[in-house]
């Protein structure tokens, strides 16, 4: 048996030929700091080191590991932290954490290479987006690392330890953070999905026997609905728990499926023929899934095409007669166009997962999920479970962006195998299944028309949009235009074009996107015909309060100010400035419930809400720690448990101002018994009178729960359905009812002026400065605000300029499924980033907060789209903005 | 080699660095046994000739002849191609001789759920389904384009490669004519790259590399061109082109070359030379951009060496 030197330790390697490193690492050593994303050497978070290089050990056959020196994460800072671990801490280079290790691991080899070469100079971006290359995050912590790893090059953090800004940043830099997918429990199996190959078809006999009757399987049940058919390749026909992968996917191989073909129908285009086969028939329509927030709205649905939705409609006749007017008199104010956008992966790095485990008739389930608490209550109803039997547990997400707020079959599998084993079993999807059956943001083709009048005002704004939503319903983008720049009539209709695909998804401001890509790019373009500044035309024609603000704010930007005409350039490169405006609403989940603490002489703060890399710890311990006047780090924050008080899912941007008004309500609460308890007062004049009471305080709680909004609001502030009339109204009701999400007053904004600089040779588009400006009120935690703000940026970019699921569009096989050919920004295409909160508008909410995550991300791509505009006089109408496009729309041909 | 390795190597695929094959093993694309393979001291390292030749072992990683100072020198369109590929942690790892043996990148060869002829299926799915990165030079059945970016930058620098069997192949004999849709080079079974073999460089030669993609780094090129050539007197004296990313095999651009040689390094000379990049061209339905691309990437590597 041959050996490797691990992080010092000398550690036995398995023989068997197609053994890799990280599985040794991870599974045998149980070194989980080494992360498993792409099994292909493209994002780098299994990065170790082979006798101090950096290597993939996703790549990596165990037999090259013989007699090397191999360093993982757990290695790096194990006697002290290295300098660039303090350095990720104090520049918050990190989100969800499940990419950071491997950022680590390389970036200390870099830094170790370059300090010894080149002392304390510190490396220019180019040079350190060339050594980070190899890795991607999804949340976006570039902007960060860039800083990290120059400062930590420079000398800046050799001495003394760091306190973070972000809880639990020293976790996720040591690679000690336990996400699900790295739960081992004794005993534990080992759980994989058979899924269907074809686009539909009716499974006959599903013949388990031999699969069984497998060595080391000990558990196989189907995975069909009642109804036998499959509608999209990928989905679940059958699972098998047994002792390792590889068994359980002999087994998968095993099992015998005697199915029937139906016809099948693929996309946009080719579901919406007339001939066109039906995904759903009417008896089987409440299977399809869901791409949006809240719940939907009834909608006539024919074939495959359900829609309209057009209830945010405002005289949609009269918008149809005057547009139509305006075209037969050739107005030239009268903008139209057609708009596409493609389909946007969420693209976790910490694939869906679960680990279920009974004892007894407790289940406790691990699950990398977005909402701790709603899926216990998801599990116990489903399963017939009491409540107070079922824990659901999420220490740390490595990223869900909207893809793990429903009870997904990762975890349904995973308890049914567990249940029928009688041993804990993990499901955690491979890269394919990521990149292909857990939702999307659906492609899009929006028809956009809009006229202004002759006063210059907004008169009629028309948009459909027809969403590919695969196996699923509810998309909502077009109503979005209502509550942005009010005019006298609208015409909005959104229509799911059902097919045979995976169902999309809630995707960061599921609708919003897309519906800034088509609004905006028409609001430019109503502003270069009118010969108005962009800025001030938005400014005149979108009345909110926050974002007047964010107008002055943009259009005093020097980068703003000094743009030159619109396709002035003609070499090679030419740069263009952009802008566009996004909002979204600002959501909170009633019955949202905190519980502070004094214990020992310690404050706690718990509610069963869960940080997916948003920051939400740190917003609670902030909160805590300044109303008692400590230091974050004195106070202790318990998330991610179900068991805990209920607290809201991480969706909707709801968390902040889900948690932090219970919060302060409740401190009020403790901070007055106390007192009562109090011995005696402070000392007069004391610096820190909370701590010198807590200090001697006895064990003591309290509990707030989210209050109604029901302050004055100040002048201009309402809820943004109030424009919407009755039907805002109703809509308000329904998302309370059926989603538990109030709407509140005032709408988080943001208006960001993007630079770009454009390669008419080849097709490349570098986005150079992005100034983002954001009103979503008090900020709680700034260091991680603007982490998440830049991040939604980066997520944006790769919106705009690189990412698409690709299909094959006969059979419906997803082809991007390895993060090779699903394509999210690297490091090196960050752009400098500029982040400017405008900190008013929201103090009508206990605390002054709302959440900031997805409004940040809305007018990212057509700001991009606005300003390759700006830098060559075409219009970009298809997202990505890729060099096949971006080269035949400069030669004026039409893209493939 | 004894006749029983003989036999073994005939009856599975070599694996050196694997860091190809590992992919292939977990997504189940290669399933045969494996025969693992090492580097012997005539198969690894930088050797240099007393004519200024070199001679790299094919069990050299793209890393360490990347980080050659005297290599980089003398054949810099040969490390700017091996800084330009995967990642530095690939890099670390990936052999020279395992980089030009490497196996398609077509997204349908490498789903274990779909035939093609790579496979040993009876078509290419990709020519009628979604062939977005594939050839824009159709030279045969299979249309999905060769993925390595060093035989891209041998072909350049007219480089030999020398086998088990076999000494002196060029990197056409090595890796054939694009017209064989079932394999990815021209090995025979069971036949193993040894060494590369370059001649040494011209008398004032200059070369680059470039590849275009959407991003900065770290992706497969949409085209990718290693171009060298001695400018003399303000004249193009030799002009080598190859391409990859847009043809079964990488391609030499010959009318390109012609279109300049003995002209005047003059900015409407490149110009109208990369216009020629694309003759012989015969684009898929998707993939008309690539030749946009490919004149691009040419023009802009000519104009860096005449500067």
């Amino acid at each position: 048996m041959s050996t490797m030197t691990i992080n010092g330790k000398l550690a036995p390697l398995p023989d068997d030929p197609d053994a890799l490193l990280v599985d040794v690492v991870r599974d045998a050593l149980d070194l989980t700091g080494t992360k498993l994303v792409c099994g292909a050497g493209v994002c780098g978070a299994c990065t170790v080191l082979i006798d101090g290089e950096p290597a993939v050990s996703c790549l990596m056959p165990v037999r090259a590991a013989a007699d090397r020196n191999v360093t993982t994460v757990e290695g790096i800072g194990a006697a002290k932290l290295h300098p660039v671990q303090k350095a990720f801490m104090a520049h918050d280079a990190l989100q969800c954490g499940f990419c950071t290790p491997g950022f680590i691991v390389a970036a200390a080899a870099f830094h170790d290479s370059w300090r010894a070469a080149k002392g304390t100079a510190a490396p220019t971006r180019e040079e350190i987006g060339a050594a980070l290359s190899g890795h991607l995050c999804r949340c976006g912590a570039y902007d960060g690392i860039f800083r990290a790893v120059a400062d930590a090059c420079a000398g800046r953090f050799d001495g003394n330890d760091v306190l973070p800004p972000r809880m639990e940043a020293r976790d996720k830099v040591t690679g000690s953070a336990k996400y699900t997918v790295d739960i081992n429990h004794d005993g534990q199996l080992e759980g994989v999905i058979l899924r269907s190959p074809f686009a539909h078809a009716r499974i006959g006999e599903l013949d388990l026997a031999a699969a069984r009757a497998m060595p080391g399987v000990s558990a196989v049940i189907p995975l069909l609905g009642e109804d036998h058919i499959v509608r999209y390749v990928g989905e679940p026909i059958a699972a098998v728990a047994a002792k390792d992968r590889k068994t359980a996917l002999l087994a998968i191989a095993a099992i015998k499926v005697n199915s029937e073909r139906l016809p099948s129908v693929i996309g946009l285009e080719e579901a919406r023929k007339a001939d066109a086969p039906v995904v759903f028939e009417k008896s089987a329509r409440k299977k399809a899934g869901n791409v949006s927030e809240g719940g939907g709205s009834p909608a006539s649905w024919k074939g495959n095409i359900r829609g309209p939705s057009a209830a945010f409609s405002k005289k949609p006749k009269k918008v149809r007669s005057w547009i139509d007017g305006a075209r037969a008199a050739n107005n030239p104010l009268l903008v139209e166009g057609t708009f596409r956008t493609g389909t946007q992966q969420h693209a976790c790095l910490e694939p869906h997962a679960a680990v279920a485990r009974f004892d007894g008739d407790r289940l406790t389930v691990h699950v990398s999920t977005q909402a701790v608490f709603h899926l216990m209550e998801l599990i116990a109803k489903s399963y017939k479970l009491d409540r107070d039997k079922v824990r659901v547990i999420a220490d740390h997400v490595g990223g869900g962006f909207g893809s793990k707020a429903a009870l997904g079959v990762e975890t349904t599998t995973a308890i049914e195998l567990a249940r029928e084993a009688r041993a804990p079993v993990r499901v955690a999807y491979d890269r394919h299944e990521e990149l292909s059956v857990t939702g999307y943001r659906p492609a899009t083709e929006m028809k956009i028309a809009l006229l202004p009048s002759g006063q210059g005002e907004l008169k009629a704004l028309s948009l459909t949009a027809h969403a590919d939503t695969g196996a699923a319903t509810n998309s909502t983008i077009a109503a979005l235009a209502r509550l942005i720049y009010p005019a006298e009539a609208k015409e909005l209709a959104d229509f799911d074009v059902i097919s045979n695909l995976p169902a999309g998804a809630p995707f960061r401001g599921p609708g919003g996107p897309p519906m800034a890509f088509a609004l905006e790019q028409a609001i430019d373009e109503a502003a270069l015909r009118m010969n108005v500044d962009p800025v001030a035309l938005r400014k005149r024609w979108d009345p909110d309060p926050n974002r007047q603000r964010l107008y002055d704010w943009a259009s005093s930007l020097d980068v703003w100010r000094n743009r030159k005409p619109v396709a002035a350039q003609n070499g090679r490169y030419r740069r263009g400035v952009g802008v566009a405006t996004g909002y979204w609403l600002y959501l909170w989940q009633p019955g949202s419930k905190v519980e502070v603490a004094v214990k020992g002489g310690r404050l706690i703060a718990s509610t069963a809400t869960q940080d997916i890399g948003t920051g939400t710890r740190t917003v609670i311990a902030n909160t805590l720690a300044r109303e008692f006047g400590l230091e974050p780090h004195e106070v202790e924050v318990r998330i991610g448990d179900s068991q805990l008080p209920e607290g809201p899912g991480s969706g909707g941007s709801r968390v902040t101002a889900s948690v932090i008004p219970p919060m302060l309500l409740a401190i009020t609460q403790l901070k007055a018994a106390i007192q009562q308890s109090a011995k005696r007062q402070p000392i007069p004049g004391s610096n820190a009178p909370w701590r010198e009471m807590l200090a001697v305080s006895p064990d003591l709680s309290a509990s707030g729960v989210r209050p109604e909004d029901s302050r004055q609001m100040a002048p201009g502030i309402q809820s943004p359905l109030k424009q919407a009339g009755f039907m805002g109204w109703i809509l308000g009701w329904m998302m309370r009812r059926f989603s538990n999400l109030a709407i509140g007053a005032g709408v988080p904004s943001s208006v960001q002026i993007v630079e770009v600089e454009v390669d008419t040779w080849l097709g490349h588009v570098r986005v150079v400065n992005v100034h983002t400006g954001i009103a979503v009120g008090r900020i709680v935690a700034p260091a991680l605000a603007r982490s998440q703000a830049a991040g939604a940026v980066i997520q944006g970019i790769g919106y705009a300029l690189y990412e698409a699921r690709e299909v094959d569009c006969r059979t419906g096989d997803v082809l991007s499924g390895g993060m090779d050919d699903y394509r999210i920004p690297g490091i090196a295409d960050t752009p400098i980033i500029d982040v400017h909160f405008d900190q008013g508008g929201f103090d009508h909410v206990l605390g002054g907060s709302v959440g900031v995550g997805e409004v940040a991300t809305v007018p990212t791509s057509p700001a991009v789209a606005n300003a390759i505009h700006h830098a060559t006089g075409i219009r970009l109408t298809e997202l990505p903005i890729r060099p096949d496009r971006l080269v035949a729309a400069l030669k004026g041909r039409a893209a493939a | 080699m004894t006749a029983s390795a003989m036999i073994a190597t005939q009856a599975g695929e070599f694996r050196a660095a694997g860091t190809d094959l590992s992919e292939r093993r977990r997504s189940g694309v290669s399933k045969g046994p494996l025969i693992d393979i090492s580097a012997t001291s005539d198969t690894i390292g930088i050797h240099w000739g007393s004519d200024g030749s070199l001679r790299v072992g094919a069990f050299t990683t793209i890393a360490a002849i990347a980080g050659d100072a005297r290599v980089a020198a003398a054949y810099p369109g040969m490390i700017a191609s091996a800084h330009g590929l995967a990642t530095p942690q690939v890099r670390h790892l990936a052999t020279l001789g395992g980089n030009l043996a490497q196996r398609s990148r077509c997204w349908y060869f490498r789903n274990p759920h779909i035939a093609c002829l790579r496979k040993g299926g009876p078509d290419c799915p990709a020519r009628s389904g979604n062939h977005l990165y594939h050839v824009a030079f159709d030279l045969g059945p299979c249309v999905a384009p060769h993925p390595s970016t060093m035989a891209a930058a041998l072909l350049a620098y007219e480089a030999k490669v020398i086998t088990d069997q076999r000494s002196s192949l060029t990197i056409s004999d090595l890796l054939g004519d694009g017209r064989n849709g079932a394999a990815d080079n021209a090995l025979q079974p069971g036949e193993m790259i040894k060494s590369v073999e370059l001649p040494s460089p011209l008398q004032g030669e200059r070369a680059h590399y470039k590849r275009a993609i959407s991003r900065t780094h770290a992706e497969w090129p949409l085209v990718e061109v290693c171009a060298r050539a001695v400018v003399k007197d303000g004249t193009f004296q030799f002009v080598r082109l190859a391409a990859g990313g847009i043809a079964p095999v990488p391609l030499r651009l010959a009318a390109a070359e012609a279109a300049l040689q003995g002209k005047s390094a003059s900015a409407a000379n490149i110009a109208s030379a990369a216009e020629q990049a694309a003759a012989g061209a015969k684009p898929l339905p998707m993939t008309g951009y690539k030749l946009d691309l490919l004149k691009g990437l040419v023009r802009d590597l000519l104009e860096k060496i005449a500067e």
